[in-house]
C-alpha cells in the first residue's frame, strides 16, 4: 500500500470526496435528528436514493422562465465543485491549485454560488422562492462582516489568509488552540455555519411550513434532475462549510501528510467520521433549540459579530 | 511566521476564562427576564471564582483558593439567594425595556469594551501573575456594566450591574496584585454585602411605594 499518488489525483480525490461524501453526511443528520425525536428515521443511505429518483425524473419549468432557470443549478454546482481545490480537504500540505484563493476567495465562490441560485429562484416568480432568496440575501449581508471579521482573526494570527497555514499553526502548539481569540473566531464561524446551512436557530431544516423558509424555499419550482443537482449542490455546500471549520480551526488532525494511497484513504474516513461527529453536535442543537422568529435573526447575527469582534479586540488590541 | 508572541497555555486560558466572564456580561445586557439576570450573575461569580482557583494553582498562590472558596460562597450562592428571595415579593418578572433597544444596547457596549482594551493596551501595565490581556478584559467587563446600570430602568438590573462591577474590579485585583493581603479581599467581599443590602432594602422600599421596580418614574425630586 506504499503506492503514492499524483497531486492532481489527491486534488481530484479532494473534490470527489466533498462530492460523494455529502449526502452521507446529510444521511446521518437526518438519522440522528430522527432518532433524538424518538422516531425510527430513514436510511443513512436515503439521500443517494432520493438523488438518483430525482435525476431519472422529467424537468419541468414554468412558463417565462429563461436560459438562466435551466444553467443556475450547474453554475451553483460548479461553484462547490472549485472551493474543495482550496480547502485543506485531505492532506496537510498544500496542493499545487490550493494557492489559487485563500479563505476570502473561497467565501466569494460560495457567495457567487448563493446569488445564482437566489436570481433563479426569483425569475421564475413564484412568490415562495421568491420569498426565501429575497431573506437568504437580505441576512446574507449582515453574516458577511462575520465571516470578514473572522479571516481577519486569521489574517492577524497566521499573517496570511490560507486555511492551510492556519490549520498547521493550530497543529503546531496547543498555546493556539486555548488563546481566545480562536476560540471566539471557531465559535463565531460555527454560528455563521448553522447560519448557511439553515439548520434550527435560523430555520427548520426539514420543514414544511412554508412561511419560515430560507434556504429550503429556493429551488421550489425545481424539478427533477435541476432540482437533484440544486439538493446535491446545498449538500455539498454543508460538507465544505463543515470541512472548512474542522480542518482549518477545530480539528486539523487525521489528515494525510504523505502522498501515499493508504494515508489518503484514511484521510478520507476520518474527514467523513469527523464530518459525522459534527452533524450529531448539529442535530442536538436542531433538536434542542427553537427556531427563532425571523427579526430574531439578526440578535443571532449580532452575537457572532460580538464574538468575531472580542476575538479582533483580544488579539489586536490585547496581545492575546 | 506569527505576527506576535503566542501566550502560553496557563494565559491562553487565564484570557479565555476573563472572556467568558465578559460574554456573560454582554448576557445580562440582552436578557429581559429579572431571575436570568440574577442567575447569570452567579454564573459569572462562579467564573471568577474558577480564574481565582486557576491563578492559584497556576502561579502557586495559596491563598487564592480561600478567596475563590470565599468568593464562590457569598457571589455565587448567598447574594444571588437573597436577591432572588427579595424579588420573590414582587410580582413583576420583565425588566421594562432599557433606554435603548438590545441591539444598540449591545453595539454601544462594544464601543465601550473596545475603549477598555485601547486605554489599557495604551497604559503598558504588566503583571507577572496574568497577561495583560485579562486587565483589559475586566476593565471592558467594569465599564460594559455601567453601560447595563444606566441603559436600564429597573432596580433589580441596576443592582445585578453594580454586583456585576465588583466582579469586574475583583478580576481586575486578581490581575494587578493577586498577591494582595488576604484581609482586603475579604473586606471588599464584605463591603458588597452590605451594598446587597442597601441595595434590598432600596429595592423593598421603591416596590413598596410605586408597585413596581421600574425607576422610570422617579423623574420628579418630590413625590
Amino acid at each position: 500500500m506504499n503506492m503514492s499518488l499524483a497531486p492532481w489525483l489527491i486534488q481530484v480525490a479532494q473534490v470527489g470526496t466533498i462530492v460523494l461524501g455529502a449526502p452521507l453526511v446529510t444521511g446521518v443528520i437526518a438519522r440522528v435528528e430522527a432518532m433524538l425525536q424518538g422516531r425510527h428515521g430513514p436510511r443513512v443511505l436515503q439521500p443517494y436514493y432520493d438523488l438518483a429518483k430525482l435525476l431519472r425524473k422529467e424537468a419541468l419549468a414554468p412558463s417565462g422562465t429563461g436560459p438562466f432557470f435551466w444553467i443556475a443549478p450547474f453554475v451553483a454546482m460548479a461553484c462547490y465543485l472549485t472551493v474543495p481545490l482550496l480547502i485543506p480537504v485531505l492532506t496537510t500540505y498544500a496542493l499545487p491549485l490550493g494557492f489559487m484563493g485563500d479563505i476570502l476567495g473561497g467565501g466569494f465562490i460560495l457567495a457567487l454560488a448563493s446569488f445564482v441560485v437566489a436570481v433563479a429562484a426569483a425569475e421564475t416568480g413564484d412568490s415562495y422562492a421568491q420569498l426565501g432568496s429575497s431573506r437568504a440575501k437580505t441576512f446574507g449581508a449582515i453574516t458577511e462582516p462575520v465571516v470578514l471579521l473572522v479571516v481577519f482573526t486569521v489574517a492577524i494570527v497566521t499573517t496570511t489568509d490560507l486555511p492551510y497555514v492556519l490549520g498547521a499553526t493550530v497543529r503546531s502548539s496547543p498555546d493556539q488552540i486555548v488563546r481566545p481569540a480562536h476560540l471566539l473566531a471557531s465559535a463565531a464561524l460555527f454560528m455563521v455555519i448553522l447560519f448557511e446551512t439553515g439548520r434550527i436557530p435560523i430555520e427548520t431544516h426539514t420543514g414544511t411550513t412554508e412561511f419560515g423558509m430560507i434556504e429550503e424555499a429556493r429551488p421550489f419550482e425545481h424539478s427533477g434532475p435541476h432540482f437533484a443537482v440544486l439538493r446535491w449542490g446545498s449538500m455539498a455546500k454543508q460538507l465544505i462549510l463543515f470541512t472548512l471549520f474542522l480542518n482549518v480551526f477545530v480539528a486539523p488532525w487525521g489528515m494525510s501528510s504523505t502522498r501515499a494511497l493508504g494515508d489518503v484513504l484514511l484521510a478520507v474516513v476520518l474527514l467523513l467520521a469527523k464530518a459525522c461527529a459534527l452533524g450529531c453536535v448539529i442535530a442536538v442543537i436542531d433538536c434542542s433549540f427553537a427556531k427563532l422568529r425571523l427579526f430574531k435573526i439578526t440578535e443571532f447575527v449580532a452575537a457572532a459579530f460580538l464574538l468575531a469582534v472580542l476575538a479582533i479586540f483580544t488579539l489586536y488590541l490585547g496581545g492575546g | 511566521m506569527n505576527a506576535q508572541s503566542v501566550p502560553s497555555v496557563f494565559d491562553g486560558t487565564a484570557n479565555t476564562i476573563a472572556v467568558v466572564v465578559l460574554l456573560l456580561e454582554f448576557l445580562m445586557l440582552r436578557s429581559a427576564l429579572l431571575r436570568a439576570q440574577v442567575r447569570l450573575y452567579a454564573v459569572q461569580s462562579l467564573v471568577v471564582s474558577i480564574l481565582a482557583v486557576v491563578v492559584a494553582s497556576g502561579r502557586d498562590v495559596p491563598e487564592l483558593y480561600a478567596l475563590a472558596a470565599l468568593s464562590f460562597a457569598l457571589k455565587a450562592v448567598i447574594v444571588p439567594w437573597l436577591i432572588l428571595r427579595l424579588m420573590r415579593d414582587a410580582s413583576t418578572e420583565i425588566a421594562g425595556s432599557g433606554a435603548l433597544g438590545v441591539a444598540s444596547e449591545i453595539m454601544v457596549a462594544i464601543v465601550v469594551a473596545a475603549y477598555a482594551f485601547f486605554t489599557v493596551s495604551l497604559l503598558d501595565i504588566h503583571s507577572d501573575v496574568l497577561p495583560a490581556t485579562a486587565l483589559s478584559l475586566s476593565v471592558a467587563v467594569v465599564l460594559v456594566a455601567f453601560v447595563l446600570i444606566i441603559m436600564r430602568r429597573d432596580v433589580v438590573s441596576q443592582a445585578v450591574g453594580f454586583f456585576s462591577l465588583e466582579n469586574g474590579v475583583s478580576m481586575v485585583s486578581l490581575v494587578v496584585a493577586a498577591g494582595m493581603p488576604l484581609i482586603l479581599e475579604v473586606a471588599f467581599l464584605f463591603d458588597l454585602l452590605v451594598a446587597v443590602v442597601v441595595f434590598g432594602v432600596l429595592m423593598r422600599v421603591h416596590h413598596g411605594r410605586t408597585h413596581s421596580l421600574s425607576t422610570a418614574d422617579l423623574t420628579r425630586l418630590r413625590g
